[in-house]
């Protein structure tokens, strides 16, 4: 069978999508996550602060909660969100998480919060990653942060220069 | 008059339906009674809906409801906030049931349609998708999305014909739809049913209405249920706006039998019947969602209904 039903509907979008945006348990490291937006700095928190993992729930936009393959979506690399400012430093954009799919392979880009576990974030930047995810990155328009980048993620998550 | 044909002697139809009153037609004759106090003991809703075929005595109350062909039922609105749920029998012995929603004014709501839909196939009547108004939209972006969704349905196996009472459009297909059946129009308040009716058959003069400009809602211009035949052969039930439509009667292991693309799926999950389509892995039904060969949006109505109903 051929994929029929791939369009969006925006002019009169269904109310029928549940409500999936409060707090949570983790499903991988079973940590309580709270969605309180005063301790994550977001409004809507889609990872867990303790292992950086997401569920894949989006479809076409974020938030929209279409989609059904509910899977893990590990972390996998850092990159840096195109700046808008004329005179930004190299570096001075704001740090995105990159995460993969585990079981449909889509990639996704999500803001950084405030209580995520700085540590996990560093731990990303010396991650070295295979060709296929490179290719794949790259083909999503999304530039990893490389090792030599590393100074640029450390004065983004501790202000350091 | 073919709907109200082949039925037994000394019985007759109920046609139209106001408080406590009841319009039966009888072959050529026709009649209005009231329930009797057996009758009514027999059940905490009305016992009676339109369409069914009813015996009365001297006193022209109605004394017997034989049995049904089919019926089309929703949760009944609580009187109460901590009442019992009961049930509404909107119609009985239907041939189709015709889910009526406008291209706009008001805006079409599809998970409403789903509901219909479920409804309709747990009731084991067919349903026939009428979009109204569709002049409405025509020469704007929205038009796109209606014909998409629209097609959404086509492929799922439903008849949707796209209509305007204004302009005429669809109307032949619709009565070719109709006929020789009893139908239902079931929709929210100011979709255009009666105005689909008074298109249909010139003659009606039924009250129609336009929506408020300040909630851009129907005003619930239809106020009771009534059938109106066809001169074409068939008859239409015409009801008043339904805003919440609540299933009854339709077990939560069950609901995805009532969704025609994903009945053919079901039992071939890791976890066979017991699956909830949810959460489990290896579940056949989120595999098909996610490759494309079911639509999201009817999938997260699937989830809704069945969060309701658990």
């Amino acid at each position: 069978m051929n994929a029929r039903f791939t369009t969006r509907r925006t002019y009169s979008r269904s109310y029928g999508m549940r409500n999936t945006f409060g707090d949570f348990v983790c499903m991988y490291c079973h940590n309580f996550v709270s969605a309180e937006p005063t301790l994550s700095g977001v409004h809507n928190r889609n990872h867990c602060p303790y292992c950086l993992s997401s569920r894949h729930l989006d479809l076409f936009d974020a938030g929209d909660r279409l989609s059904a393959c509910k899977a893990r979506m590990k972390p996998v690399t850092l990159t840096l969100k195109r700046s808008t400012r004329k005179y930004a430093r190299p570096g001075d954009s704001e740090l995105m998480l990159v995460h993969l799919c585990e079981d449909c392979g889509k990639v996704s880009i999500n803001r950084i919060a405030a209580d995520d576990d700085n540590e996990q974030v560093m731990n990303l930047v010396a991650r070295s990653l295979d060709d296929d995810l490179l290719r794949l990155l790259i083909k999503s328009g999304i530039a990893p942060v490389d090792a030599n980048e590393a100074q640029w993620v450390r004065r983004g998550l501790f202000g350091l220069n | 008059m073919n709907a109200f044909q082949a039925i037994e002697p000394d019985t007759g139809f109920v046609t139209k339906k106001l408080t406590n009153l009841y319009h039966i037609q009888a072959g050529e004759d026709s009649l209005v009674c009231t329930l009797s106090a057996r009758l009514k003991r027999q059940s905490d809703g009305d016992p009676v809906a339109i369409g069914d075929i009813v015996r009365w005595n001297e006193a022209r109350q109605l004394i017997e409801v034989l049995p049904r062909r089919n019926q089309l039922a929703r949760r009944a609105a609580k009187p109460m906030p901590d009442s019992y749920a009961r049930e509404q029998v909107i119609a009985a012995n239907l041939d189709q049931v015709i889910p009526v929603f406008a291209a706009a004014n008001p805006k079409p709501a599809w998970n409403l349609l789903d509901r219909y839909l479920v409804s309709a196939e747990s009731a084991e009547i067919a349903a026939l998708i009428v979009l109204t108004k569709f002049d409405l939209v025509e020469r704007k972006p929205e038009a796109a999305e209606i014909l998409s969704v629209a097609a959404e349905y086509r492929a799922i196996g439903y008849q949707v014909i796209v209509t305007s009472a204004e302009t005429g459009l669809g109307l032949e297909q619709l009565h070719a739809a109709l006929f020789n059946r009893l139908s239902v129009f079931v929709g929210k308040s100011g979709v255009g049913k009666s105005s689909l009716l008074n298109a249909l058959e010139p003659g009606l003069g039924l009250k129609v209405q336009q929506t408020s400009k300040l909630t851009g809602k129907g005003r619930h211009t239809t106020t009771h249920f009534e059938m109106f035949p066809l001169e074409t052969g068939g008859a239409i039930i015409d009801t008043p706006g339904i805003r919440e439509f609540g299933l009854w009667g339709v077990e939560t292991d069950n609901l995805a039998l009532f969704f025609p693309e994903m009945r053919p799926l079901v039992g071939a999950c890791k976890f066979g019947v017991g699956c909830s389509h949810d959460q489990e892995p290896g579940c056949a039904i989120r595999r098909a969602v996610s490759a494309g060969q079911i639509s999201p949006y009817r999938y997260q109505s699937y989830l809704k209904l069945r969060d309701e109903q658990l």
